[in-house]
C-alpha cells in the first residue's frame, strides 16, 4: 500500500510538469496582455510594467523562471491584483469552493442514490421510468436557468433566502441546489447501473434463495458493491465540481476558485491562471489516489495494481 | 423529484409575482420602493462596487470603483461639494490663485496626521503628485497632471537642466503648484483621485503589497478593514481623521458583484442599501421610474462608436459622415434602450457651464446616402464587409445588432460583428486592430476639454488614429486663452470641427441608473457620479419622517 | 460538465451467443429490445422530428427570418402573431427557437463527430498496439483528463477565434478523452478474439485490422456514448454562450436564447421558457434514446430476456 501510494505520488510530478509547461505556453501565445485598460498606458509606462514583471526577458528565460519558483509554491503576485500573491488568492478561495462542491456532491448523493437503487430494484417499472426522468430533467435544464429562477422565486419573491454572496448558512441553499441538480443525475444513473450489475450476481441470488428479505439483500450485501461507480466517479466529480461551478459562482457572486480561473484567462493574469491550473491539476490527482484506495476497501476483489 | 418540486414551485412564484414589484415593508402610502426597505441595523452602508478594482493605489488607478474605494480612505487638498461636485476645502482650508493664473498656493491644515499618527505634511502632497508623474509608476492617469509646468517632459524622463517640475513645498502646511499655462478646472482637478496624497514609508516598505489590510495607512474619513478577493471591501470610520466629527457611518462595505443582475437582486432584497449606477439592467429601467428610489440623472458620460482611420475605406471622411449619418439614434434610446438613456449627437456631454454644444450628428438616411456615393460607393456597391467590434455584454450587443441593420437598410452595407472578451476587446481598440469599435468616455473633471482632448494627435486615449493639426491648434489656442466666454467659443469650434470629421460616431449620452433606499441620507445625484461617503448615514426613523424631497 | 464515465460490460462474449435458442444477430435483438423501450423510441421519434424541422427552417414559410428586427414592437408575450412572442429587438421567438436548434442540433452533432473520430482512432490505436504505445498514449490521456476542460476551451476560443469551425474544434477536443478510453478498454479485450488472428493469418495488415475488423465491433457502447455526448456538447455550448464566448450574433443557439433570456426572467419569461422548453427537451430525449441504446446493447441483460 505504501509502495502504491508512493509511487502515485511520484507519477503526479512528471504529470505537474507537463501541464505546467502546455498551459504556459498556451497562455504566452494567446493575444492580449495583462497591462490593458480603458485609459492608456504611456509606452514608457508599459515598458516600465513589463520589466517589472519580467515579461521583457526571453520566453525561455521567463520560462525557467516559472518552473522554479513553481516547485516552491510561489507562483508571483496576481497580474490583474499585483497587490495579492496568487497563493494567497487560491488559498482563500480553495475552501468556498470546496464547501459548495461538497454541500453539492453530499446532497447530490443523499437525492441521487436512492433514485438509483429504486429505479434498478423496479426496473423498467415506471418507477424506474419516473425516477430517471425526474433525475434527467436535472441534467436538461442549465443552472443558468435554473439559478435565476430559483433566485426569483425563492428569494425575491419568498424572501426566504439571500439572493447572493456567501455569507451565512441561508446563502448555502440556492447555490447549491443550482449546482447538485446535474450531479443527481449522474449518480442516480451510475447507481442504478452499478445495482443492476450487482443483482444479477450469484451471490445475490444465493442471498435471495437463503430467504432474505429483498430490502436486506439490496441495502446490506448489494449497496456496498452497487455504488462503487458512483465513489469512482466522486473523486474526479468533487474535483470537475470545484472548478465547474464557474455558473453558480457568477451567479451567486461567490467567490470560488471557478471564478478566479475564467476571469484569469479573460484578463490574461499569466500567473494566476498558472497558480490556478495547477493547484487543481494536483487536486484532482490526489482525489484519484484517494478514490482508489478508499475503492479498495469497498471491493475486496479490486487489487492495488 | 426534488427539483421538478422546485422548479414548479419557482415557476408558480414567477407566475404570481407581477414585474419586480414586491415590497415586504410597505410604506403607507405614497411612493413605492423597489424592494425591501428595512434599514440595517446600526450605521452600516452596504452597497454594490460592480467590478473589483484591481488596485486602490490612489495614485495609479483609474474607473469608477477604485475610485470609490481610493475616496473612501484617502482625501486630498479639496473634496467635491456631495451635491454640485464643486470643490470644498478638504486637506487644505484655504488657498490663493495668482493674478496670471498659473500659480496656486495650498495652505494645509494644521495638525494633519496619517492614521499611525505620522504628521501629513506639504511634502507628502509633493513627494505623492511626484511618484505619479515619475516614469517608473506608470500611473495610468499621469495625463491629469501635465497642466502642471513641466510635467509632460519629466513623465517622459525628458527633464532637461534648467527645467524644474512646478511643485513645491516651501514649508509643512504650503504646498505651491505652478501651472504650464492657466488651466480653469485644475482645482476641479485636485479632488480627483489621482491626486490624493499617499504615505511615503509604507509605499517603500512594503512596495505592491501597501494597500493591504494591515500594511495600509490612509488620511480619508474611513480606514481599510479587510479586503477579501472577489468579495468585497470593508470600511471602518479612522478616528484621525481631521473631521471626523461629521462622519456618521460606523461602517461600510463596498460589494465587489460584477453581474447586474446579481446587484439588482442584492438590492432588492435588502443586502445591499445602493446600487450603484449602471448595474441595473436596462430592460429593467422602463419598470424602474414608478419607484421612488430610482434615480436617472444626466451625468458627463457619452457612448460612441470609434472608427479606425488607419484601415481603408475609413481614411474617406466621406465613409465616415455617411456611416455617422445613417445611424439612427433615437430609435436606438427610445425603442431598444427603453428611454434608459438620451440620444446624443455630440462628443462632450451638456451641462458644462458656459459652454453651447453644437448642433452634432444627426440621423440623416438620404445625405448618408449621398455620402457614401461621394466617397466612391453609390448604394454600398463595392464597399468591403467590415465588423463592430465590442466586448461582451448584452446592452453592446443589442446595439451593435440595431446598428448593424441599420447601415444594412440605409446604405446596403454588410456589417459582421465582432465580440470579445474586456482583454482582448482593449488589446485590440487600444492597438487599432479594428474596423469600427464601440467605446465609452466619462469626463474626468467638469469641462468640455476632458473629452475633446482625447483626440489630439497621438494622445494615448486617441485610439482611432485621428490626426489633424488644425483641430490640435485649435485645441491649443483654446488651452492658453484666459477668458472663459472666449475658450468655450473655441472648444465648441473644434468640437464642430471633429463631429464634421466623423472619427467617432456619438450614440447616447448616459444617464446614471441607481437605486438608493429611502432610509439612505446625504448621498445625491451628481453630474461626475462620485459621492462623498462622509456625510452619508443611515436614518433609521425614515418613514416615521414627512417625505422630503430630496432633488 | 462532460458526461460520466459510463460502466461497461465486457463485449458479447461467444459463450452467451452460442447458448441463447434462437440464433440471432446482435442488432436485430438489440433492435428488439429497444423498440420495447417505449421512452427511448419516443425520444427517437421527437428527435428524428426535429432534425427534419431544424432542416427544412429556411423553407418554412414565415419563419424563414430570424434576424428582421422590429425596435418599435419590442418584447410582447405570445400571441396569435407571434405564437412565442418576440424579444427586445422585435425579433419573433418562435423562429429564433427553431433556427436556434439547427445551429444548437448542428454544433453537437458536429463537435461530438470531432470526439468521435479523434477518441476511436486513438483508442483503437493504443488498445491494439499495447504495451510500450499503449501505456503512453494513456498516460497522455491522463495528464489531459487533468486540465480543467473549460480553461481549455476558453483558451482555445480566446486565442484562436470565435469562428464556428473553432467551437467545433474546441467542443469536439473535450469529449474525445472519455471515448478514447472506452475505445481502447473494447478494443484490449477484442484484439484476443479469433476473427482477429484470423485476419491476421490471411496476411491483413494493422490498418486494415484496426480499422475494418476490431473497430466495427467496437460499434455498440461507441453508439451508446455518442448518443450520450451530443447533448453534452449542446450543453456545453450553452454554457459558452453564457460567458459570451459561443457562437455569435446573428447567429444564436439555444444556448445564447436560454443565457440571455434567462436574465430577463422576471421581465419576460417567454424568452426563456420557449428556447429552454426546447432545449431541455432535446437534451432528455438524447439522454433517454442513449439509456435506451445502452439497455438494448447490453448482452449480460440478453440472457435474461432470451
Amino acid at each position: 500500500m505504501a509502495a502504491f501510494v508512493l509511487r502515485r505520488v511520484l507519477l503526479m510530478i512528471p504529470t505537474l510538469w507537463v501541464i505546467a509547461t502546455l498551459t504556459f505556453f498556451l497562455m504566452r501565445l494567446a493575444p492580449g496582455g495583462p497591462f490593458l485598460a480603458e485609459k492608456d498606458i504611456p509606452p514608457a509606462a508599459k515598458a516600465q510594467l513589463e520589466k517589472a514583471y519580467g515579461l521583457d526577458r526571453p520566453l525561455g528565460q521567463q520560462y525557467l523562471s516559472f518552473l522554479t519558483h513553481a516547485a516552491r509554491l510561489d507562483f508571483g503576485p496576481s497580474y490583474k491584483f499585483p497587490a495579492r500573491q496568487v497563493r494567497e488568492i487560491i488559498f482563500e478561495a480553495f475552501p468556498v469552493s470546496l464547501e459548495l462542491g461538497l454541500w453539492a456532491l453530499l446532497f447530490a448523493t443523499l437525492i441521487g442514490v436512492p433514485i438509483g437503487v429504486i429505479a434498478a430494484v423496479k426496473q423498467n417499472s415506471g418507477a424506474d421510468f419516473a425516477a430517471m426522468a425526474a433525475a434527467l430533467a436535472g441534467v436538461s435544464i442549465p443552472n443558468f436557468v435554473l439559478g435565476p429562477a430559483l433566485v426569483l422565486g425563492l428569494s425575491l419573491t419568498l424572501f426566504l433566502f439571500p439572493p447572493a454572496l456567501w455569507e451565512g448558512p441561508q446563502s448555502r441553499i440556492l447555490p447549491v441546489l443550482t449546482l447538485s441538480t446535474a450531479y443527481v443525475a449522474y449518480i442516480a444513473r451510475l447507481t442504478r447501473g452499478g445495482m443492476l450489475e450487482v443483482l444479477r450476481q450469484d451471490y445475490i441470488r444465493t442471498a435471495r434463495a437463503k430467504g432474505l428479505p429483498e430490502r436486506k439483500v439490496v441495502f446490506k450485501h448489494a449497496l456496498k458493491l452497487g455504488i462503487l461507480p458512483v465513489v469512482s466517479y466522486l473523486g474526479p466529480a468533487m474535483a470537475r465540481i470545484v472548478m465547474g461551478s464557474i455558473v453558480v459562482e457568477t451567479l451567486f457572486a461567490i467567490p470560488g476558485l471557478g471564478r478566479h480561473l475564467v476571469n484569469g484567462a479573460f484578463n490574461r493574469d499569466y500567473t494566476l491562471v498558472l497558480g490556478v491550473v495547477l493547484f487543481y491539476a494536483a487536486f484532482l490527482m490526489t482525489l484519484n489516489l484517494v478514490v482508489d484506495i478508499a475503492y479498495t476497501r469497498l471491493d475486496p476483489r479490486v487489487e492495488l495494481s | 423529484m426534488q427539483r421538478i418540486a422546485l422548479v414548479l414551485l419557482a415557476t408558480l412564484a414567477l407566475a404570481c409575482a407581477p414585474h419586480a414589484s414586491a415590497v415586504r415593508q410597505t410604506s403607507s402610502t405614497g411612493p413605492r420602493y423597489f424592494g425591501d426597505v428595512t434599514p440595517p441595523v446600526g450605521n452600516v452602508l452596504t452597497f454594490t462596487n460592480g467590478a473589483e478594482p484591481e488596485r486602490i493605489d490612489p495614485g495609479v488607478i483609474s474607473g469608477q470603483p477604485d475610485g470609490r474605494v481610493a475616496r473612501a480612505i484617502f482625501e486630498g487638498l479639496t473634496t467635491p461639494d456631495p451635491r454640485t461636485m464643486e470643490p470644498q476645502p478638504g486637506l487644505a482650508y484655504r488657498w490663493e490663485i495668482s493674478a496670471d493664473g498659473r500659480t496656486y498656493t495650498f495652505h494645509l491644515r494644521p495638525g494633519l496626521v496619517w492614521s499611525d499618527g505620522s504628521a501629513l505634511t506639504a511634502q507628502d502632497f509633493l513627494w505623492s503628485w511626484r511618484r505619479v508623474l515619475a516614469p517608473e509608476t506608470a500611473s495610468r492617469s499621469a495625463g491629469l497632471l501635465f497642466p502642471i509646468d513641466h510635467a509632460q517632459a519629466f513623465n517622459e524622463g525628458k527633464l532637461e537642466n534648467g527645467m524644474q517640475l512646478g511643485l513645491a513645498a516651501p514649508d509643512d502646511s504650503t504646498f505651491v503648484v505652478r501651472l504650464a499655462a492657466p488651466t480653469s478646472y485644475f482645482l476641479f482637478l485636485t479632488q480627483y483621485y489621482t491626486f490624493l496624497p499617499v504615505p511615503r514609508r509604507v509605499i517603500e516598505k512594503y512596495g505592491a503589497r501597501w494597500t493591504n489590510p494591515g500594511n495600509i495607512v490612509s488620511n480619508g474619513p474611513f480606514l481599510l478593514d479587510k479586503w477579501r478577493q472577489g468579495d468585497r471591501f470593508e470600511f471602518v470610520r479612522n478616528p484621525r481623521y481631521w473631521d471626523a466629527q461629521s462622519v456618521k457611518l460606523d461602517r461600510v462595505v463596498a460589494l465587489s458583484v460584477d453581474d447586474i443582475n446579481t446587484c439588482t437582486n442584492l438590492y432588492k432584497a435588502g443586502v445591499a442599501d445602493w446600487n450603484t449606477s449602471g448595474n441595473i439592467p436596462s430592460q429593467f429601467i422602463p419598470y424602474m421610474r414608478d419607484f421612488a428610489d430610482f434615480r436617472a440623472e444626466p451625468y458627463q458620460g457619452v457612448y460612441f462608436y470609434s472608427i479606425n482611420l488607419t484601415r481603408k475605406p475609413f481614411d474617406n471622411p466621406w465613409v465616415r459622415r455617411a456611416l455617422a449619418y445613417a445611424v439612427d439614434r433615437e430609435t436606438i434610446c427610445r425603442d431598444l434602450l427603453k428611454g434608459a438613456r438620451d440620444p446624443w449627437g455630440d462628443l462632450a456631454p451638456y451641462g458644462y457651464p458656459g459652454y453651447v454644444n453644437p448642433p452634432g450628428q444627426t440621423f440623416d438616411p438620404a445625405r448618408a446616402r449621398a455620402c457614401l456615393a461621394r466617397a466612391g460607393y453609390p448604394q454600398g456597391r463595392g464597399f468591403p464587409r467590415f465588423a463592430i467590434l465590442f466586448n461582451t455584454s448584452e446592452d453592446h450587443r443589442r446595439i451593435a445588432e440595431a446598428v448593424q441593420a441599420m447601415w444594412k437598410n440605409v446604405l446596403g452595407i454588410d456589417v459582421t460583428l465582432a465580440n470579445e472578451e474586456w482583454g482582448s476587446y482593449l488589446q485590440d481598440a487600444t492597438a487599432l486592430h479594428y474596423d469600427i469599435a464601440r467605446r465609452s468616455w466619462i469626463g474626468d473633471y467638469l469641462d468640455p476639454n476632458s473629452f475633446l482632448a482625447c483626440f489630439r494627435t497621438g494622445d494615448g486615449n486617441n485610439r482611432t488614429g485621428f490626426a489633424d493639426a488644425r483641430y490640435d491648434a485649435m485645441l491649443d489656442r483654446a488651452a492658453t486663452e484666459l477668458d472663459p466666454g472666449r475658450r468655450m467659443a473655441i472648444l465648441a469650434q473644434a468640437e464642430t470641427f471633429l463631429l464634421d470629421q466623423a472619427p467617432v460616431i456619438p450614440i447616447y449620452r448616459y444617464r446614471t441608473s441607481e437605486l438608493v433606499k429611502p432610509y439612505v441620507r446625504g448621498l445625491y445625484p451628481t453630474p461626475l457620479d462620485t459621492h462623498p461617503l462622509k456625510g452619508v448615514w443611515i436614518d433609521h426613523d425614515w418613514n416615521r419622517a414627512p417625505a422630503v424631497a430630496r432633488r | 460538465m462532460s458526461g460520466a464515465a459510463p460502466a461497461f460490460a465486457p463485449t458479447a462474449d461467444a459463450g452467451a451467443l452460442a447458448s441463447s435458442s434462437r440464433p440471432e444477430s446482435l442488432w436485430a435483438d438489440a433492435w428488439k429490445r429497444l423498440r420495447r423501450n417505449r421512452a427511448a423510441v419516443c425520444s427517437g421519434i421527437f428527435l428524428l422530428a426535429l432534425g427534419l424541422l431544424a432542416v427544412s427552417a429556411p423553407w418554412l414559410p414565415g419563419l424563414a427570418n430570424p434576424t428582421a428586427q422590429d425596435l418599435r414592437l419590442g418584447a410582447t408575450p405570445p400571441s396569435s402573431a407571434h405564437w412565442f412572442g418576440t424579444d427586445e429587438l422585435g425579433r419573433d421567438t418562435l423562429a429564433r427557437v427553431i433556427h436556434g436548434g439547427r445551429i444548437s442540433l448542428l454544433v453537437g452533432l458536429v463537435g461530438t463527430l470531432v470526439s468521435l473520430v479523434i477518441g476511436v482512432s486513438y483508442g483503437a490505436v493504443a488498445g491494439y498496439r499495447g504495451g510500450r504505445t499503449d501505456e503512453m498514449m494513456m498516460r497522455a490521456v491522463d495528464v489531459l483528463y487533468s486540465l480543467p476542460y473549460i480553461f481549455l476551451v476558453i483558451l482555445l476560443l480566446v486565442f484562436f477565434s470565435r469562428s464556428i469551425l473553432m467551437l467545433f474544434v474546441a467542443l469536439g477536443l473535450v469529449q474525445w478523452l472519455t471515448m478514447a478510453r472506452i475505445v481502447r478498454g473494447q478494443v484490449l479485450s477484442l484484439k484476443q478474439q479469433n476473427f482477429v488472428e484470423a485476419a491476421r493469418a490471411l496476411g491483413a495488415g494493422d490498418g486494415a485490422i484496426i480499422f475494418r475488423h476490431i473497430v466495427p465491433n467496437t460499434l455498440g457502447p461507441v453508439i451508446v456514448y455518442t448518443t450520450l455526448t451530443v447533448p453534452a456538447v449542446i450543453l456545453q455550448e450553452a454554457f459558452l454562450s453564457f460567458l459570451g464566448l459561443g457562437v455569435q450574433p446573428p447567429a444564436a443557439s439555444w444556448g445564447t436564447l436560454v443565457s440571455d433570456g434567462a436574465r430577463l426572467l422576471a421581465l419576460f419569461p417567454w424568452l426563456v421558457i420557449f428556447p429552454g422548453l426546447a432545449l431541455s427537451l432535446t437534451l432528455f430525449c438524447f439522454n433517454f434514446l442513449g439509456d435506451g441504446l445502452r439497455d438494448a446493447l447490453d448482452p449480460q441483460d440478453r440472457r435474461e430476456v432470451s
